[in-house]
């Protein structure tokens, strides 16, 4: 493999694991906060759509991905109220989101299918990434690096702020969180929203980062793989972050294998396919084995907080 | 906020009828406001989606049709909530049950035989039974989130079904088309009544709910699987294995999965197609939710998700109303219907605004 | 918010619609009403937007003998479709396309209960007494296609981007091959196929991965304007606009585009049945029939290349020119079809070999 086609295949990996990274960071932290929220898939589309629309008629990708991560917000506290307010279970909840994001977007984006836009381009001058080693750090759009910080962001919010203590405490054991006065519904919506937020720019990453277009259920099923990252990442940061890349690779790898020919080009492409999810259950497997704490779902993921129980 | 929710004594009985109904009749006045805001012809979307499905008798048979696997995949699911363990993973069971019928099937391609439909039915509970054991040996073994594991599994069985028709299991007379040829007639299930698609699946999905319930309510199974739900430490107390009960609901939810998996692919599809998965796994828990994770309120809850299935293509034929509206529509039943859960243990009551407030 | 196309189709069809509700007799004085089945939605730019556009074209040509046709979306492949083709037979309608392969077995098995109810099915085979089978002959249109790449390609590498490795798909890939071929022996092409219809981000990817690995020309057997996009933004050489002119997304990539005229044909069955001479038959037109077009070709395509590919379309209208006439070598270098022979149109049907020039998929 020349030099060249290394590179490519980075910028091409690091394209493919942006959706599923900020979605997952998003849905990392609603998980740590004890809530188990199966509507990214449906969060995602309803930001592709609204990206899409607000890229379309201003041209101001900026708005757009701001605009995608208050639509995604919106979306979640339906699936907040719902479970936190009302204390309905997480899983139907989640689910019927996606049923309403996919109806939604649909519905929202009839009519737009025909019209191209154009890709959020490259955060930095051109001038910085011209040689191929600065391309694969500086030729990205900014939605790359955002998702870069976030996982620092995140990291550092989890593990060095108070705020993120609470968090923390209210998903491992939601009674003493409230007994010691903390409002576990309150951190609980905060969490909703922030992964709201963060699903609605991953949806965003499709019109703005992968494909100029609108397309119904784009997302094609990548809300699902990051919900399934956020497991095989053990619930850190940064352990998502090279999982995003690695299931990003595997998705590409795929693709290249085929198209270059070779040895691994003989794998069934429905291999490929599976593989970040049996890996996943690999991962729960041996974080299990191990029984290290520190990798341990958080104790009150879905159940509904219910204090006068 | 000047109300304030306060848990009832017991859990309400009215309240358990009323809402869905509440919810379904809400769902119908909103939603003909809504769309007509938006531009569309919105009390007539509520009519073709609920009301046509219901009043016209040719559409009855394709409500049974449609709500039998959600009944018995809802009626599985009902079981193992009840005990607290959570299989979300259905879809995937429904899958390898499917498979499994299907491999039966082929191996069988161009026998008679009475014992053929036989075998692919036990092949398909085994096969759910299966895939199910997988998620209860994680758990009981090594206390892996079952929610987490039944999901992934799900997403591996599809590529499972995209792999095998579109290598070792092609219809060799299919033009190359990813299924697998069609099955012989003694591998097809007969239809009950002549001139409809009733078939033999639909009575079975109204035993499976009858069954579960009499074991539910009447048996030490049922009590079993109740109190280690409602009360794990009782349950300890009073003798009840809990990993006993994990792979007792697992096995049961799983197995029923693939059952309705075996049904629909010797039923409906007659093949093993990349169509297969049409999400009877997921919108089963739905309607298990629905159904208050009663046998009998499956039933009901089957059939209403039915409605809104058939009724949405019937409004897509008679007002042009597309598909993605109709998924609106029953996202917004759901949600009400979610929402309404509350009142059966809670009763809304007002409170003075100086009080401590919580959300 | 909606397109306007769509509300009109909408009130029309529900002014057709209403009186008509459940099972009545109808009157052959009123306009007939036909019925159009899609796998997706008509916003995908590509499949199911040319069988919609083909619906509107034959409300338009035969105005007030037909009723605003009927369209259903996103209709799964299974069971579903059963029971949507029993619902638009009961409510009058009398002529039912079905656009997608695997509605063919419920195709056959509604089309029995409702003997007075014409069905076309699209891309399919099997047939009865009141179903019919009818396709398009694409691969015309990718010999035009390949005629260019021949020309235009500077690495002589193109890549394909397929769903399924089906008949109709690997027909497409042979011809385009074949055409590029006689332009530059050398000519090479790569089918990568991603088990979907319709992933725009997983097409664009394998466009991308195709592209870093050498290709600078690409066409596609999927349903949207993904690939071409990527071409676009990368600078290679060009692509096709596949079932639609998809020139707005790629205004300097697309160097032509297959374009799917359906509209000719539904009129004429929409016009058979009012007519009563309706029968079933196997219906394969191509650029000939107009079925098949070429849509504009780019300005930046010098004119003897143009010159080429028309010379190559104007062949196979006049019949003078068919792809697949030997001497044809399958991807082995063997002699497959001997100088002079022509495969017929069975042996198109069921193709399951690559020509000479393709990298086969493993």
């Amino acid at each position: 493999m020349s030099p060249e086609l290394i590179i490519a295949i980075i910028v091409t990996v690091v394209g493919a694991s942006t959706p599923i990274l900020i979605a997952a960071l998003g849905e990392l932290v609603v998980e740590r906060s004890g809530v188990l929220n199966l509507g990214v898939e449906g969060m995602m589309l309803v930001g592709a759509i609204t990206a899409f629309v607000v890229v379309f008629l201003t041209g101001n990708h900026y708005l757009a991905i701001l605009l995608a991560a208050a639509a995604g917000l919106g979306t979640s506290l339906i699936f907040g109220f719902l479970t936190l307010s009302l204390s309905a279970n997480q899983t139907a909840t989640g689910l019927a989101l996606t049923i309403f994001g996919t109806g939604f977007s649909a519905l929202a984006g009839q009519g737009y299918s025909a019209r191209p836009v154009t890709l959020l381009g490259p955060l930095f001058p051109s001038e910085l990434a011209t040689h191929p080693i600065w391309r694969v750090l500086f030729g990205y759009s900014a939605l790359v690096y955002f998702a870069l910080i976030m996982v620092v962001a995140i990291w550092w919010f989890l593990k060095k702020t108070r705020a993120g203590l609470i968090l923390r405490a209210v998903g491992e054991n939601d009674l003493s969180a409230h007994s010691i006065g903390y409002s576990v519904i309150g951190v609980r919506y905060l969490a909703v929203m922030f992964g709201g937020a963060m699903a609605g720019i991953a949806g965003a990453c499709f019109p703005l980062l992968l494909t100029p277009q609108w397309a119904e259920r784009m997302t094609a099923g990548r809300g699902w793989i990051a919900v399934a990252l956020v497991v095989f990442a053990s619930w850190r940061p940064f352990r998502l972050l090279a999982g995003a890349y690695l299931f990003g690779l595997v998705m590409t790898m795929e693709l290249y294998a085929k198209a270059g020919g070779g040895p691994l080009s003989v794998v069934p492409s429905e291999l490929w396919a599976a593989l970040p999810y049996l890996a996943t259950v690999a991962v729960l497997v041996l974080i299990s084995i191990r029984r290290d704490a520190s990798t341990n779902a958080p104790a009150c993921l879905g159940k509904p907080f219910l204090p006068s129980n | 906020m000047q109300f304030r929710l306060e848990k009832r004594r017991e859990p309400s009985k009215v309240m358990v009828y009323a809402t869905p109904v509440a919810a379904v009749v809400l769902t119908m006045v909103v939603g003909a406001i809504i769309f007509s805001l938006i531009g569309y012809d919105g009390v007539g979307a509520v009519r073709e989606i609920f009301l046509t499905p219901l009043t016209n008798s040719f559409k009855w048979q394709d409500l049974g049709v449609k709500a039998a696997p959600l009944i018995i995949i809802g009626v599985g699911l009902s079981i193992s909530y009840r005990a607290n363990v959570w299989n979300i993973g259905a879809e995937g069971q429904y899958i390898i049950g499917g498979l499994a019928a299907t491999w039966v099937a082929l191996a069988t391609h161009g026998m008679t035989g009475w014992w053929i439909l036989p075998t692919m039915f036990v092949a398909g509970m085994l096969g759910g039974a299966a895939y199910a054991s997988i998620p209860a040996l994680l758990k009981t073994r090594l206390n892996v989130n079952e929610i987490l594991t039944s999901l992934m599994l799900t997403y591996a069985s599809v590529q499972l079904i995209y792999y095998l028709v579109r290598a070792p299991w092609k219809d060799p007379m299919g033009m190359g088309f990813p299924q697998t040829r069609i099955f012989s007639e003694a591998a097809r299930l007969p239809t009950l009544i002549p001139g409809t698609i009733v078939h033999l699946g639909v009575p079975i999905a109204i035993v499976v709910a009858l069954i579960a319930w009499f074991i539910m309510s009447r048996s030490v199974f049922g009590y079993r699987m109740r109190v280690v739900g409602a009360a794990p430490h009782a349950a300890r107390y009073g003798g009840f294995s809990e990993n006993k009960t994990i792979w007792l609901a697992l096995l049961v939810s799983g197995g029923l999965a693939g059952m309705a998996g075996m049904l629909e692919v010797a039923g409906p599809f007659q093949r093993m197609v990349p169509g297969f998965p049409t999400n009877y796994g997921f919108t089963a828990i739905i309607v298990a939710f629905l159904g208050r994770l009663n046998p009998l309120g499956v039933i009901f809850a089957g059939i209403v998700m039915a409605i809104t299935f058939v009724g949405g293509e019937v409004a897509q034929t008679t007002i042009g109303l597309s598909s993605s509206a109709t998924g609106v529509f029953q996202a917004m039943m759901l949600f009400f219907l979610l929402a309404g859960d509350i009142l059966i243990r809670y009763r809304i009551k007002r409170v003075v605004p100086a009080a401590e407030v919580r959300a | 918010m909606t397109l306007s196309r769509r509300n009109v189709l909408k009130a029309g069809a529900a002014a057709a619609a209403l009186p008509l509700l459940g099972t009545k007799a109808f009157a052959q004085t009123e306009p007939l009403k036909v019925g159009f089945m899609l796998i997706g939605t008509p916003n995908d730019n590509g499949w199911n937007y040319g069988h919609a556009t083909g619906a509107k074209f034959m409300k338009d040509t035969l105005g007030d003998l037909v009723a605003e046709p009927t369209i259903v979306e996103n209709v799964p492949e299974g069971p579903d479709c059963e029971r949507v083709l029993r619902e638009l037979a009961q409510s009058g309608h009398k002529l039912i396309f079905a656009t997608s392969f695997g509605y063919g077995d419920y195709v056959i098995k509604v089309a029995q209960q409702f003997p007075d109810v014409k069905f076309e099915h699209a891309t399919g085979y099997q047939r009865s007494d009141n179903v019919a089978t009818y396709n398009a002959r694409f691969h015309e249109g990718r010999a035009v296609c390949g005629t260019i790449a021949g020309h235009l390609s500077k690495t002589g590498k193109a890549g394909y981007i397929g769903s399924f490795p089906i008949p109709e798909v690997v027909m497409g890939i042979n011809a385009f091959v074949l055409a590029a071929r006689k332009v530059n022996p050398e000519f090479t092409i790569t089918p990568v196929y991603i088990s979907t219809w319709n992933d725009p981000a997983k097409e664009a990817d394998a466009d991308r991965a195709m592209i870093d690995q050498g290709i600078d020309i690409i066409a596609q057997h999927t349903d949207g304007p993904a690939a071409l996009q990527v071409a676009e933004e990368r600078g290679i050489v060009g692509g096709f606009g596949q079932g639609a002119d998809m020139a707005a997304f790629a205004p300097k990539a697309q160097l032509t585009s297959i374009i799917d005229h359906w509209g000719p044909t539904y009129v004429q069955s929409a016009q058979a049945v009012i007519d009563g001479t309706w029968t079933s038959a196997d219906r394969w037109p191509g650029l000939k029939e107009g079925e098949v077009q070429i849509g504009p070709y780019n300005e930046s395509i010098p004119a003897d290349v143009v010159a080429a590919a028309e010379a190559v379309k104007n062949g196979q209208i006049d019949g003078s020119f068919n792809i697949f006439t030997g001497p044809i070598n399958d991807h082995t270098g063997a002699e497959k079809v001997a100088a002079g022979v022509t495969l017929t149109d069975a042996e198109l049907l069921s193709m399951d070999w690559y020509v000479e020039g393709v990298n086969p998929p493993a």
